[in-house]
């Protein structure tokens, strides 16, 4: 189960309204490398991992990524929270604003929805340990990018800190995909899936 | 005393020692043997437990383990029901406000 604390990881203090900005970070709420995808695909791959600890280090940074999605959130929240009239018809947000006013919606940031076709749970320890050190790559080069469009040091802060989260869950991750080999028999790591072709799994 | 500057100062404190928690539990997860990382964790963990049990007899509970009616938000800070026993977790303001409100 979870418990929620009353408090985000790394705190937001934004004080200028910019529906442009809050249209390009919404991204990593309900983009293609967003929190949101983040947190269900290591969520939904933990259940079937054959390593224990790699099934619980899911389970952590899965969470994690669920307080990266409230950090997001705050932030679009936050930027378009005083929006005037005149403000939402800003490029980039007038089409958000007619369907979803100043409320928030994961969608990516050229409109698409959250969909779950954007992660996999294959099913197979290494195809899903693979995905998941993509993702944090991939997630890294959205928050460069917004980090070297955007100006607002107050917008800056928290992404620079979710930036380097996605560094360390690289790392978790590859020390995750080491450990999963030590339980494996053959030489060859790649050649079976360890959820399902189990006798090739250490007892 | 200024109740705003002391909640902000000591909500930095409980962020910190946190943030030290979650980094310390994803390195335990591939390095459970570990002694200086565990001595770490135990260290920050106490602390992180600490400030929460301080923190929720100033101002609002931040766990539902702090919830306590008698003795949360001695301040009053952000609370409907002042000078009242009442169920503390809706105190202060939500997360997403940025803490300033």
């Amino acid at each position: 189960m979870w418990i929620y604390e009353k408090r985000l990881q790394f705190p937001v203090q934004i004080k200028k309204t910019c529906p442009k900005t809050a249209s390009l970070i919404i991204s990593q709420y309900g983009g293609p490398d967003g929190e949101l995808s983040a947190s269900m695909r290591y969520l939904a791959q933990r259940y079937s991992m054959p390593c224990k600890e790699v099934g619980g280090l899911l389970t952590d940074i899965g969470t994690e990524e669920l307080g990266h999605m409230e950090i997001i959130c705050a932030i679009v929240y936050q930027l378009t929270k005083n929006l005037t009239p005149e403000q939402a018809k800003t490029a980039g947000f007038d089409a958000y604003y007619i369907d979803h006013t100043a409320g928030l919606w994961p969608a990516a940031a050229a409109g698409l929805p959250f969909n779950a076709c954007e992660f996999q749970s294959k099913g197979d320890a290494f195809a899903d340990l693979f995905e998941d050190l993509a993702a944090e790559q991939k997630a890294r080069t959205v928050y460069e990018n917004l980090i070297r469009v955007i100006d607002d040091p107050d917008v800056l802060e928290p992404l620079r800190f979710l930036r380097a989260r996605e560094v360390v869950h690289f790392q978790r991750f590859g020390e995750a995909l080491e450990k999963t080999k030590e339980i494996m028999d053959s030489k060859n790591f790649y050649y079976f899936n360890p959820e399902f072709d189990k006798q090739f799994v250490k007892k | 005393m200024n109740t705003v500057a002391d909640r902000m100062q000591m909500l930095r404190q409980i962020t910190e020692v946190s943030f030290m928690v979650d980094d310390l539990r994803l390195y335990l997860d591939t390095h459970p043997t570990e002694k200086k990382a565990l001595d770490a964790f135990g260290t920050a963990m106490k602390q992180r437990k600490q400030l929460l049990k301080d923190y929720a007899a100033e101002f609002e509970p931040l766990t539902a383990d702090c919830v306590c009616p008698e003795t949360n938000n001695r301040t009053d800070f952000c609370t409907r029901y002042p000078g009242q026993a009442h169920f503390a977790w809706a105190d202060g303001p939500a997360p997403w406000e940025g803490g300033a409100n």
